[in-house]
């Protein structure tokens, strides 16, 4: 399987953390989105005409929106992170994939216009990027009460892959996520599982290792 | 007045929001803190500043019992002194690189702060339970118009489809307040999820009044 | 008030490569000007007022001052050694102080911290004595034989190894680094961090190399160069406070920090103040 992958999109990283997280190789292709805008170049554009990464090519199956390679990587290899085992659940989780391209209308525009010098309209896309927190908040806070730590079920699936990363990374286009208690242990959930991996702007977990002691005679 | 003179007790956080072996920000009076938990379950409160680089310590991590800084891993020890310097490993950090702290008492569910010697332990609210904390973008006083009632030692009851939710207050500054949300420590999932609504709705409805107040 | 003595420095404005007729719009130390390709072929940065500010093209971006630059650019003669693949990393932009930005990147103590497993990893976390020093004729700020042991050194570097570095501030905003390079021990690569002022806590960051590197795909250089820099962009933007302390007692230096130490110096002695505090607040 081979990924359209720009190393700072946290579209591409939603699908590079899925895969890492089930075990799943992926061949990356890295692509020159930033400063050389080559997913506008006429070999992606191809590929995918809406101009935009990350881009999944599986044999003759080429997916260009990042839920529909949540849901492909998941079906291939660990059906168990669908999270579709009772209607109620199957329907939370497609709630939450929808809910997930707000966040990065939001929080991910708000960030690229910080970080990246993308143009918007940054008041406009903070307000929208808090009220998609106060969402979530409130829906993990429900969550909690009904004893289930992931968004859809007590266990992860690809709803908590494809909201987490935009989430987490929401600081760097100015939106404080110091009001979401709940969303805290959340993403402290997420960022503990096995197989974990960060992407630039979330760090690593330092205290899940406990504090390393150099063996003497080693430099 | 401030709101917390030398001495009292402001509710920061849910004791529940801070797990063992975690950090998170908070606000308190003396401004913003690191609050931690060591992995033996102790409550701290660190002012908010490595004093290496300045960074923020509650972006940093916990090992055991200490609190390190994400940006060089300096870490230092409940009562706030320098405990390890990574780049010098073989040095035994001078005493007089410490943290300011602050006296934290951790019952009932509520994380509470005193800047200053508290006299007395912090309230106790038998028979409630914790919720939720929320961040408030109004003051205290529209947060009262849209309950229609008066808060009475920091606390709000707030009536709703004749069930009662308990609004515990702390302000941060005049436009924003911290409100963890309480409940009867009987309610079940369901009570507490629509206490969860109301909390939520009573929210937009101060915010609605604290925004047509500025806008006035 | 003194007059801002950083005003006649050379500071980056964008991209040679992305130059063009239409131009971009941006700001200079609180100042709005524009930067376009002129018709002569020539990069043209205008002020505010409309007045003609200096330009030049140099290491992949245009350079431009506020005031009159009584030098040239610095110079990085390494850059012009034929064989070198010369990297536009691209902007970054940070909230924080332009200062900050130049004194993380003299830091190696938080590589094992931040750039986990990438450019250091614990138990590797000791900082081995270097050179400091301010070298009066070049009035620059040099540290040589910084050692560091890196799990990931460079991406043409295949698992860990001890790297060499040499530091250099030419400049209040900008930094050059020497590292190992595995594919030519004899050489150097050359790494930069060129800042551009825009406000005294805002910057567009401006990471460049000239590497010796034929192997790595272009694209591969250039995210990894990213990759660390964003790792850093979450520091800078949560260091308190925004501005660069520059005297003693708001932040406290050990060994490993003598660069900070005499770059901080270096600042004060020379009035760079844009970006900095000088009274503990």
């Amino acid at each position: 399987m081979k990924l359209y992958d720009y190393v700072l999109s946290p579209s591409c990283y939603k699908v590079r953390l899925m895969a890492a997280l089930i075990g799943v190789t992926l061949d990356i292709r890295p692509v020159d989105f930033h400063p050389g805008c080559e997913h506008r170049g006429p070999e992606l554009m191809a590929l995918n005409p809406a101009g935009s990464i990350p881009i999944l090519e599986d044999g003759d199956l080429v997916l260009t929106e990042s839920s529909a390679m949540l849901v492909y990587l998941a079906a291939k290899a660990a059906p168990q992170w669908l999270g579709n085992d009772t209607a109620g659940r199957a329907a939370r989780v497609q709630q939450w994939l929808s809910f997930s391209h707000r966040l990065t209308a939001s929080l991910g525009a708000a960030r690229l216009h910080e970080m990246l010098l993308r143009p918007g309209n940054i008041a406009a896309l903070r307000e929208q990027g808090t009220a998609a927190l106060r969402e979530l908040e409130a829906g993990l806070v429900e969550q909690h009460v009904r004893g289930q730590r992931f968004l859809a079920s007590d266990r992860p699936t690809i709803a908590d892959i494809a909201c987490f990363p935009y989430v987490a990374l929401a600081p760097d286009g100015g939106v404080s996520l110091d009001p979401y208690p709940a969303i805290r242990l959340w993403s402290r959930a997420v960022r503990s599982l096995e197989g974990f991996i960060e992407m630039p702007g979330i760090h690593r977990l330092h205290e899940l290792t406990p504090a390393p002691v150099l063996e003497v005679g080693e430099a | 007045m401030p709101p917390y003179p030398t001495g009292s007790w402001m509710p920061v956080a849910l004791s529940a929001d801070l797990p063992a072996q975690t950090v998170m920000p908070a606000q308190s009076p003396a401004g913003p803190v690191a609050l931690w938990r060591t992995r033996s379950g102790r409550a701290a409160a660190f002012a908010d500043r490595c004093p290496h680089r300045g960074m923020r310590l509650s972006h940093g991590f916990v090992r055991g019992e200490t609190l390190a800084c994400i940006y060089h891993g300096w870490s230092y020890a409940k009562a706030g002194n320098c405990q390890r310097i990574p780049a010098q490993p073989a040095l035994t950090p001078p005493d007089t690189i410490r943290v300011a702290t602050q006296h934290v008492e951790d019952g009932g569910g509520i994380i509470w702060i005193s800047v200053g010697e508290p006299a007395a332990g912090p309230p106790r609210f038998e028979g409630l339970a914790p919720l939720r904390s929320m961040v408030v973008e109004a003051g205290i006083v529209a947060l009262e118009a849209a309950a229609g009632t008066k808060a009475a030692g920091g606390l709000l009851d707030y009536t709703y489809d004749d069930r009662t939710v308990w609004l515990l207050l702390a302000p941060d500054g005049q436009a924003r307040t911290l409100m963890h949300v309480l409940v009867n420590e009987d309610s079940n999932p369901d009570e507490r999820i629509d206490a969860s609504r109301a909390a939520e709705a009573l929210r937009r409805a101060a915010e609605d009044i604290a925004r047509a107040g500025i806008a006035r | 008030m003194t007059r801002n003595t950083m005003i006649d420095g050379w500071y980056p404005v964008g991209l040679a490569s992305q130059l063009d007729a239409h131009g971009r719009r941006t700001a200079l130390m609180g100042e709005p000007i524009a930067v376009r390709r002129g018709e002569d072929g020539n990069a043209k940065v205008t002020g505010g007022n409309g007045r003609d500010l200096p330009a030049c093209i140099r290491y992949g971006h245009v350079w431009s001052s506020l005031g009159d630059p009584q030098k040239p650019l610095f110079a990085i003669p390494e850059a012009d050694q034929p064989g070198r693949r010369l990297v536009d990393v691209g902007v970054v932009r940070v909230r924080c102080s332009p200062l900050r930005a130049v004194e993380n990147f003299l830091d190696i103590a938080h590589f094992p911290f931040v750039h986990t497993d990438i450019l250091g990893a614990e138990p590797h976390t000791e900082v081995q004595n270097y050179k400091v020093e301010i070298r009066e004729d070049e009035d620059e700020v040099w540290a040589t034989q910084v050692k560091f042991y890196q799990p990931q050194a460079a991406k043409s570097a295949e698992g860990g190894i001890t790297t060499e570095y040499m530091y250099r501030v030419p400049a209040p905003t900008c930094s050059v680094l020497y590292k190992t390079c595995p594919p030519r021990p004899a050489e150097w690569d050359v790494i930069t961090l060129f800042v551009q002022p825009l406000a005294e806590d805002l910057c567009d960051v401006w990471p460049w190399m000239a590497l010796f590197d034929d192997e790595t795909p272009m694209t591969d250089l250039i995210h990894f160069q990213q990759t660390i820099f964003v790792q850093d962009r979450s520091i800078l933007e949560n260091q308190i406070p925004t501005l660069l302390p520059l005297d003693p007692g708001m932040e406290i230096p050990t060994r490993a920090d003598l660069t900070s130490v005499a770059y901080r110096r270096w600042l004060k002695r020379h009035g760079y103040t844009y970006g900095a505090q000088l009274v503990a607040q």
